[in-house]
């Protein structure tokens, strides 16, 4: 199968609204998915779905309260000790101080949280292997609020 | 107009200003501790933002805390509701500073009442009696032991720092007054990091009667009436009625001596938002000022039953900047109403807190019932707060209706899980004294050590 087959039968779904076509051959297997915008793209369709509105009584809250123990996967969880901004750099400019994959110990700064215009250093305060980053940069954060899973050494 | 304000409080409170809010379409945040996940405000409110542990003192006291929650929720203005930080002018000041509106009084105006000692000179200064005592702050063991000469036995001895019936102590002689200054000093550093006394006559069989005022920031004080809340067990509100039972009859003119009295010291203090003004009254007809409460009380709603006026909304307005709505003349009080505080306690064993889960919960309902609670089936009430449950007010016609009716809620009110204090309000209903009218602070002890000891029997 070469580029010219390829675009022909993308022409084919386009003409003929199908928006999912997969072949598989001996040696190689294609899968073409289409956004219903008529774009071609590896995303789904189009139509962003709305955020389900909370229920009446339900108050969104800015992050699960307390965090599901993480006991199976033997992952800790570094969590925030303060309320304000999460930030995964020390300036807008700089590298995040960790990312997924990166070795703390307990005194490697992983975070600033801002509050009331004062920039606060967040310790590990656990020796392992970063595996998530739970919150996004620039995010408010709460007391308690998981920020990074941590799989400790 | 305030867009967003956050409720720096709990429980029962919490609840009823955010419903002000939602009825004035103010979008509401709640702040929380970790315990308090499943409460009521927190599922109330349209935003809520855990703010540390249980303890109060790592959650509902941290300023820092609740400031930052502030920030991140970019609201305009935090109502602090009753307790915690809602008489803390270092707070208010806090909000000041950051822009945050506080819904309260002004801290000038706390700082004018900022303890009980100064609240006693500035309504002596407005032309109002206090009960005979010391100036100011007792120093020394020779000076209580002077004042208490001066003035006559029994004394009380009061922490200035106190509030909410704590920090006091009665003496009758000298030997009880040196041990009992010393011991209230300590417990008031303890209690309130404030270890000031101030020494006060003991009025024997006193009433208590609050009256309730606004203040708005252009300087219009009103008050709203009195609150008559002389049913307490060790200096715990029980009962608040109003109007007064005690205010009829004989001394119907005192009514409006002691709510003018109340204005002219707010006046002094240049007070504004919501406040009530404590006063003694003796047998005779004496009154005499005790102190001032610069924040919304755990009452209100006897008074908002009465006038028809909602207080919350009041404070809400009036830190936003509006006139008061409503002159002296337009206040009128129509109907009688009684609030029962519910508290998770035990009557039959010292009313010792009773925590633990609401397994079943039916609220009393029908004509003239009002019920200002976060409880509800399935709740687990806490170890680490009061033990309120919530607050049970029945509004008739007149004082008869009103206790008929009472009872008659009391008896639906289902509550099993907990040991509430239901049962001793029944008790209460239907003492004699309490339905005559007839009654001081010294009404709950007597009806404990009194011959009449049984209580209505628990419900299953």
């Amino acid at each position: 199968m070469d580029l010219k087959d390829i675009k022909a039968i993308i022409d084919l779904m386009k003409k003929n609204s199908i928006t999912e076509f997969e072949l598989e051959q001996q040696d190689s297997k294609l899968r073409l998915k289409r956004g219903l915008n008529g774009g071609s793209s590896a995303s789904h369709g189009d139509e962003t779905v709305p955020m389900v509105p909370s229920q009446p009584m339900a108050a969104p809250v800015i992050s699960p309260p307390i965090a599901p123990p993480a006991a199976n996967t033997g992952e800790i969880d570094i969590k925030s000790p303060m309320i304000g901004t999460f930030y995964r750099s020390p300036s807008p400019e700089s590298a995040s101080y960790v990312d997924v994959g990166s070795e703390v110990n307990p005194e490697t700064v992983v975070s600033i949280i801002e509050a009331m215009k004062v920039m606060n250093e967040i310790k590990a305060e656990v020796k392992g292997v970063v595996t998530q980053v739970l919150v996004e940069n620039g995010k408010p954060v709460e007391f308690g609020q998981p920020l990074f899973k941590v799989r400790p050494t | 107009m305030f867009e967003k304000v956050l409720v720096a409080n709990r429980g029962e409170i919490a609840v009823r200003i955010i419903r002000a809010c939602k009825e004035l379409n103010i979008r509401t945040v709640a702040v929380y501790s970790e315990i308090d996940a499943n409460s009521m405000h927190v599922q109330m409110a349209d935003e809520a933002i855990c703010i540390g542990k249980a303890a109060s003192s790592e959650s509902y006291l941290r300023i820092d805390r609740i400031i930052s929650a502030a920030e991140i929720a970019d609201v305009d203005a935090i109502h602090p509701g009753y307790g915690f930080l809602s008489e803390n002018a270092h707070f208010a000041e806090v909000c000041e500073s950051c822009n945050i509106r506080f819904i309260g009084p002004q801290p000038r105006a706390m700082n004018a009442l900022s303890d009980k000692a100064v609240s006693r000179a500035l309504a002596k200064k407005a032309g109002v009696d206090t009960p005979p005592g010391s100036e100011g702050i007792v120093e020394k063991e020779q000076d209580a032991l002077a004042v208490a000469k001066r003035i006559g036995y029994p004394v009380m001895i009061k922490a200035v720092a106190g509030g909410g019936g704590r920090g006091m102590r009665i003496a009758h002689n000298d030997i009880s007054l040196i041990k009992g200054y010393h011991t209230a000093r300590t417990e008031a550093e303890k209690a309130f990091g404030n270890s000031g006394v101030y020494i006060e006559k003991y009025i024997e069989n006193p009433h208590h009667i609050e009256i309730q005022i606004l203040g708005d920031n252009k300087g219009k004080i009103i008050h709203l009436g009195e609150r008559d809340c002389s049913i307490q067990r060790r200096n715990q509100k029980l009962i608040e009625e109003s109007p007064s039972p005690l205010l009829e009859h004989k001394f119907k003119k005192l009514r409006d001596k002691i709510g003018k009295a109340a204005v002219k010291i707010a006046e002094a203090a240049r007070y504004t938002n919501a406040g009530t003004v404590e006063f003694i009254v003796d047998d005779h007809g004496n009154y005499y000022f005790l102190e001032v409460n610069k924040r919304i009380q755990v009452e209100h709603p006897v008074t908002e039953e009465v006038t028809g006026i909602d207080l919350v909304k009041a404070q809400i307005e009036i830190a936003m900047g509006e006139p008061l709505k409503y002159s002296q003349g337009d206040i009128e009080i129509k109907g009688h109403a009684i609030e029962c505080r519910i508290n998770a306690e035990d009557p039959f064993d010292d009313f010792r807190p009773s925590p633990g889960r609401i397994e079943m919960y039916y609220q009393p309902g029908g004509r003239g019932i009002r019920m200002e609670t976060h409880a509800y089936a399935g709740y687990t009430i806490p170890p680490t707060y009061d033990s309120m449950i919530g607050k049970l007010i029945v509004t008739g016609k007149d004082r008869r209706e009103a206790i008929d009716r009472m009872n008659r809620a009391l008896n639906e009110f289902l509550i099993t899980g907990v040991k509430t204090t239901i049962s001793f309000q029944q008790a209460i209903m239907q003492d004699p004294n309490f339905r005559r009218g007839v009654y001081s602070t010294s009404f709950v002890e007597q009806l404990l050590g009194g011959a009449r000891r049984e209580l209505i029997e628990e419900k299953a």
